[in-house]
């Protein structure tokens, strides 16, 4: 039977070969279960015949976790049912969907309020008939990528320019249903499964013991999604989230929704130099502004290759710029429940942006749906334009890729990281581009190389800067995911002894060394072949 | 000399929701919004406003929330607004609200230039900005690309046809009803919103106009909806059941038995 | 309702025959047609009006086509439909003639006249109707369009003000077949004192597109194709097929697909043999623009969206991996010399 379910790879499904980090793996096989009964017979079928397994989602991941090392590909796109409704002791709303749908899917039928309910439980269904009256609700994760699966989401702990205020999708999540690499499952509650010390005892479905001796090591005070989480009485499913696709699959996944606050305002303020623009980070953090969902910077480079794209390529013409050349942009969100709180709220950033320097008529105040896009397109075409520009490059030397860093520093050391950053790239010559999430001091450094050899200096800066940020408690990766791109700095940031306590997570949960091999860390010595 | 434009509020979503008690039409009242060719009609008039130091004025009808969208175009660069507010100007059809509209830009001392939005987008006639033109008796031109050239008797325009771009000379004053992306908008920056705040914003009644209650609002208005149904459904549908694979193969079979 | 014939045109069905430079345009012919068969019905002459100079085989075509009068007006100042000058001249003849009805093409052109004539002549005016009939009771001109967003058809009268005017687009009615054998009359008519407040300074004439109103294959896209990249799919699906891509109406106002691909009430009446509709839900104006496609397939993971009602196929599936999957196989067969290489040839 699981011979149906898993068949030899063919010519044209080269793409299942690949993600958006661009790394083309391998593979013999492939599978795509439509049930969670058939997800567990094509892993107890590669247990028996030993063949490792990649989990993909949409592959919308740019640490190569998704890309197979040899074996069988899992493809979870045909999971991808919102199974019902439920709510929660807090009264917030949980929706109970499979891994393989699709973000921007599911906040359509949010927003839309319509959901396919003919096979929903008759508790969902009165759920539903509350939420359908309720106020609009939304799930607050928002990675740039919203074609993401939401398994995708979960095994990279994803997050987004929101998590500034809501947190990474780790904070979302109430359960999951996770199936081991032998095909059994675990059904995981928050508040329900929980570690005692850092001993971790679960019972399987199927009535199995699983002893997981959780790893020492305490995590940096920083955004991460590098390693397993651990924490003393830790819940079960935080040992999952963010672990890669490396310890098991997850089927369904339990997501809390939030009540859409009824305004939300976007405010993009200029500055004329970059310091100004961190120094108006940090004074708007220090006030503590409630309000404020998120803190998005863009460099001097990064607005300069947006006037640049936006003049030559058509897909750009409607960017809204400034006239004059900025040497920062600060994007800030706002919520709010009524306009005049609001409107004290902008004002208050116009006098932060006149402290740091800058003039409060250097900005933008999207408030309706339209402007909010404008905006939206503004932050969305960085990225675009970048891999644009790679595209370019890459026609001229094939072997090039983009060199994107996710770190992340504690608040005190932001002016320190940003200034390490734009000297040493300006000592490189590299052209790069700078933004993210700089209310978590957390912004990606995009390296442009245009030959092989300053490709090559770009990794040796990025290699620098992984460790100078260790040093100072940050974390190697904030959103992405280790995958198979950043194990080097994940060794780099915990050290063999922590390692060598993650792989015994891992040798709990999956023995064989099956799933998501090379992703984190290499497989033991005598494990990498079949 | 003197630009009007004449803004509307739309609903910001398609999605009506039909009421199985009442069958009467629910929307949202959250997700009102200007109506989006509107953007580029106050973008026009805030540019050339500014351009040519001529006074700008924002005209609206509606319910008193349409406030909000008047206030958000004075923050936007024009100097101030009018809302035209009374439940006798409710249920007015394009030739009704035409005629409201030009009461009012009559009232205000006429205008040299009138610009709207090509259309509304819940409504989707395009005919208020036309049916104003003749109310006032102005020159009309439909579905603008482009402005250029003013000047106090007359303005050059580009204009979509159904071969192409067209451009002409219109005398003034006139009504000129703008495409989608025919202006750079501005959004309001920090400051701008401080300046709208403190603009006038004055709202007027049916008495104020001086209106004639059998030509404004829905005793006005020469259509009447007799009858609003869903539409009829189609005969025979069938549909394809399977997985994915086996769904395409089935529409490739239906496909290939037409394109041959 | 009662029809004086003493003077042209009086009381009856008025159809305007926009032309381009003389040649007649299909929507009259299709609005003739309409006229022709509520006239028949209401016992009453059916007139074309054509401003401006078109040659005897135009006049024959719209005598053919049903009209039992043409009121030409045939001054040389009249011949590109300049609009002020044909408000003016429309205007004056509604008011001289009082016609019951006047119909006028929802071409760019007619939707900027018939509102000023409505206007001037203050009377209502409903726009791109989807059907048009008689109410046997009242007699009144029933004129159906799609409203409140386009989820419900609203039927609309114009009780006390005359004439009734309507304008339908292009396509949405079935253009008639032309009887040769008809009789009628040509009727010229004096122009009143005209005027223009506008002065062509240039012309651009753009190549036409390859538009999809004359396509035998659309492939179309609605939100459900959820990014601007899978756009690409819907496109090479109507490669494939030899075919063009259309779009609902969402996806131009996001930017995504220029307007000239929009299928609906606001964008092209399409009347192909195949229309594959993918991620669409189906607002009745988009349905509008697709009522004379011979076999609509529609593509929606939501089992209860409305388009699967208006469908001869029904798929509940997620259109973006179905697409990719069709794609696939249409292309592995075509390499095979199996299907569409000659309609797909370019």
């Amino acid at each position: 039977m699981p011979q149906d379910l898993i068949r030899p790879m063919t010519s044209d499904q080269a793409d299942y070969l690949r993600d958006e980090s661009r790394l083309i793996g391998q593979a013999e096989w492939i599978a795509f279960p439509e049930t969670e009964q058939q997800l567990r017979e094509i892993l107890a079928s590669c247990r028996r015949s030993g063949r490792p397994v990649t989990i993909q989602g949409a592959r919308t991941g740019i640490a190569a976790a998704a890309v197979p090392a040899g074996g069988v590909v899992l493809s979870l796109t045909r999971l991808n049912r919102v199974r019902g409704m439920k709510q929660n002791a807090d009264g917030r709303y949980v929706l109970c969907a499979e891994s393989g749908v699709i973000l921007s899917r599911l906040r359509k039928q949010i927003e839309d309020r319509h959901f396919a309910v003919s096979d929903w439980d008759e508790p969902s269904r009165q759920i539903f008939e509350q939420f359908r009256r309720d106020r609009t609700q939304i799930f607050t994760p928002d990675p740039t990528e919203a074609t993401a699966s939401l398994g995708g989401m979960v095994a990279c702990n994803a997050s987004g320019a929101r998590s500034y205020r809501y947190g990474p999708v780790r904070r979302h999540i109430q359960g999951l249903r996770v199936i081991l690499a032998d095909g059994q499952t675990l059904d995981l509650q928050r508040g329900r499964e929980k570690a005692a010390g850092r001993t971790l005892n679960l019972t399987t479905e199927q009535g199995g013991q699983l002893r997981i001796d959780l790893p020492t090591y305490a995590l940096p005070q920083v955004k991460s999604a590098a390693g397993y989480y651990a924490a003393d009485d830790m819940d079960a499913v935080d040992l999952f989230i963010g672990s890669d696709g490396t310890l098991g699959v997850v089927s369904q996944i339990e997501l809390v929704l939030q009540p859409l606050p009824d305004q939300i305002w976007g405010v993009t303020c200029f500055f004329g130099e970059e310091e100004q623009a961190w120094q108006f980070t940090e004074q708007v953090r220090a006030a503590g502004e409630t309000g404020l969902l998120a803190l998005e910077y863009f460099d001097r480079q990064a607005l300069a290759l947006l006037a640049r794209y936006k003049a030559g390529h058509p897909a750009f013409a409607r960017l809204e710029l400034s006239q004059r050349p900025f040497g920062a942009a600060i994007y800030c969100e706002l919520q709010g429940e009524r306009e005049d709180q609001l409107l004290e709220a902008v004002a208050r950033l116009g006098r932060q942006m006149e402290h740091a320097g800058a003039s409060p008529e250097d900005s933008w105040v999207a408030r309706t749906a339209f402007d909010r896009d404008q905006l939206l397109f503004f932050r969305h075409a960085a990225p675009e334009c970048v891999n644009l520009e790679i595209d370019r490059n890459r026609q001229r030397e094939p072997s090039l890729t983009k060199l994107g860093t996710d770190m992340s520093v504690p608040n005190d050391k932001l002016p320190a990281v940003m200034r390490l950053y734009r000297e040493d790239l300006k000592a490189s010559g590299l052209p790069y581009a700078i933004w993210g999430h700089i209310g978590d001091n957390h912004v990606h450094v995009n390296i442009l190389p245009r030959t092989a050899g300053e490709y090559e200096t770009g990794k040796t800066l990025y290699r620098s800067w992984a460790r100078q940020i260790v040093a100072w408690d940050g974390s190697v990766s904030a959103e992405h995911g280790i995958g198979k791109l950043k194990a080097e700095y994940l060794a780099l940031m915990f050290g063999e002894q922590s390692l060598s306590e993650m792989k015994r997570v891992k040798n709990a949960c999956d023995p064989g060394f099956l799933l998501g091999r090379g992703n984190l860390f290499a497989p033991p010595e005598g494990r990498k072949t079949e | 000399m003197r630009i009007v434009v004449c803004v509307k509020q739309v609903p910001g979503t398609n999605q009506v929701y039909l009421d199985p008690e009442t069958r009467s039409i629910v929307r949202e009242a959250r997700h009102a919004v200007l109506n989006p060719y509107d953007t580029f009609a106050v973008a026009w008039a805030a540019r050339l406003g500014s351009q040519h130091g001529w006074e700008t004025l924002a005209l609206s009808m509606g319910i008193p929330a349409v406030e909000k969208l008047l206030r958000d175009s004075l923050c936007r660069g024009i100097d101030r607004a009018v809302l035209l507010t009374d439940r006798l100007f409710a249920g007015a059809d394009t030739w009704a609200t035409a005629n409201t509209l030009a009461m009012a830009v009559r009232k205000l001392g006429g205008a040299d230039l009138v610009l709207c939005g090509k259309m509304a987008i819940d409504g989707d006639t395009a005919q208020t900005g036309p049916e104003l033109a003749e109310c006032l008796g102005y020159a009309v031109v439909t579905d603008v690309t482009d402005i250029k050239e003013v000047s106090r008797s007359q303005v050059q325009v580009s204009r979509h046809t159904e071969s192409g771009v067209q451009t002409l000379l219109v005398r003034l004053p006139a009504v000129l009803t703008v495409a989608k992306d025919s202006c750079p908008t501005r959004m309001p920056s920090i400051a701008d919103l401080a300046r709208g705040a403190s603009r006038p914003l004055e709202c007027w009644s049916a008495a104020n106009l001086g209106a004639d209650p059998d030509r404004i609002g829905q005793r006005g208005s020469p259509t009447r909806v007799v009858c609003t149904e869903t539409p009829p459904m189609k005969k025979q549908s069938r549909r394809l059941e399977g997985t994915l694979e086996q769904q395409a193969a089935s529409l490739e079979c239906i496909i290939r038995e037409i394109v041959s | 309702m009662s029809c004086d014939t003493a003077l042209p045109g009086a009381g009856g069905l008025w159809v305007l025959a926009e032309h381009d430079q003389g040649r007649i345009l299909p929507v009259a012919f299709e609005l003739l047609g309409r006229a022709r068969q509520l006239a028949d019905r209401m016992i009453c002459p059916v007139a074309a009006i054509l401003p401006g100079t078109v040659d005897q085989a135009g006049v024959s075509a719209l005598i053919a086509a049903g009209a039992d009068e043409v009121l030409t007006c045939a001054d040389p100042a009249l011949d590109n439909l300049p609009e002020d000058p044909c408000t003016d001249l429309l205007s004056h003849l509604v008011r001289q003639y009082e016609p019951a009805v006047f119909l006028i093409g929802a071409t760019h052109w007619g939707r900027t006249v018939a509102p000023r004539v409505a206007a001037r002549v203050h009377t209502g005016l409903t726009a791109d109707c989807t059907m048009l009939d008689i109410d046997p009771k009242t007699g009144l001109l029933l004129q159906t369009r799609p409203a409140f967003g386009g989820n419900l058809l609203a039927t609309i009268v114009t009780e006390r003000h005359r004439p009734q005017m309507a304008t339908v687009r292009p396509g949405v009615l079935p253009e008639p077949v032309r009887d040769t054998s008809r009789r009628g009359r040509l009727l010229p008519v004096e122009p009143p004192p005209l005027t223009n407040r506008l002065a062509e300074l240039s012309r651009l004439v753009l190549p036409p597109e390859q538009g999809i109103a004359a396509a035998r294959v659309i492939v179309s896209a609605g939100r459900g194709i959820m990014s601007q990249k899978n756009l690409a799919l819907v496109r090479s699906l109507a490669d494939l097929l030899g075919g063009q891509m259309g779009v609902s109406r969402p996806l131009v106002d996001m930017g995504w697909a220029p307007v000239g691909c929009q299928i609906g009430q606001t964008g092209q009446s399409v009347a192909p043999d195949l229309l594959i509709a993918c991620g669409i839900s189906g607002a009745i104006q988009h349905i509008a623009g697709l009522g004379q496609a011979r076999m609509l397939v529609a593509i929606n993971t939501d089992p209860e969206a409305p388009i699967f009602q208006f469908a001869d196929v029904q798929v509940v599936a997620d259109c973006v991996p179905l697409l990719r999957q069709l794609v696939r196989d249409l292309s592995a067969r075509r390499k095979d010399g199996g299907l569409g290489s000659e309609a797909a040839a370019p």
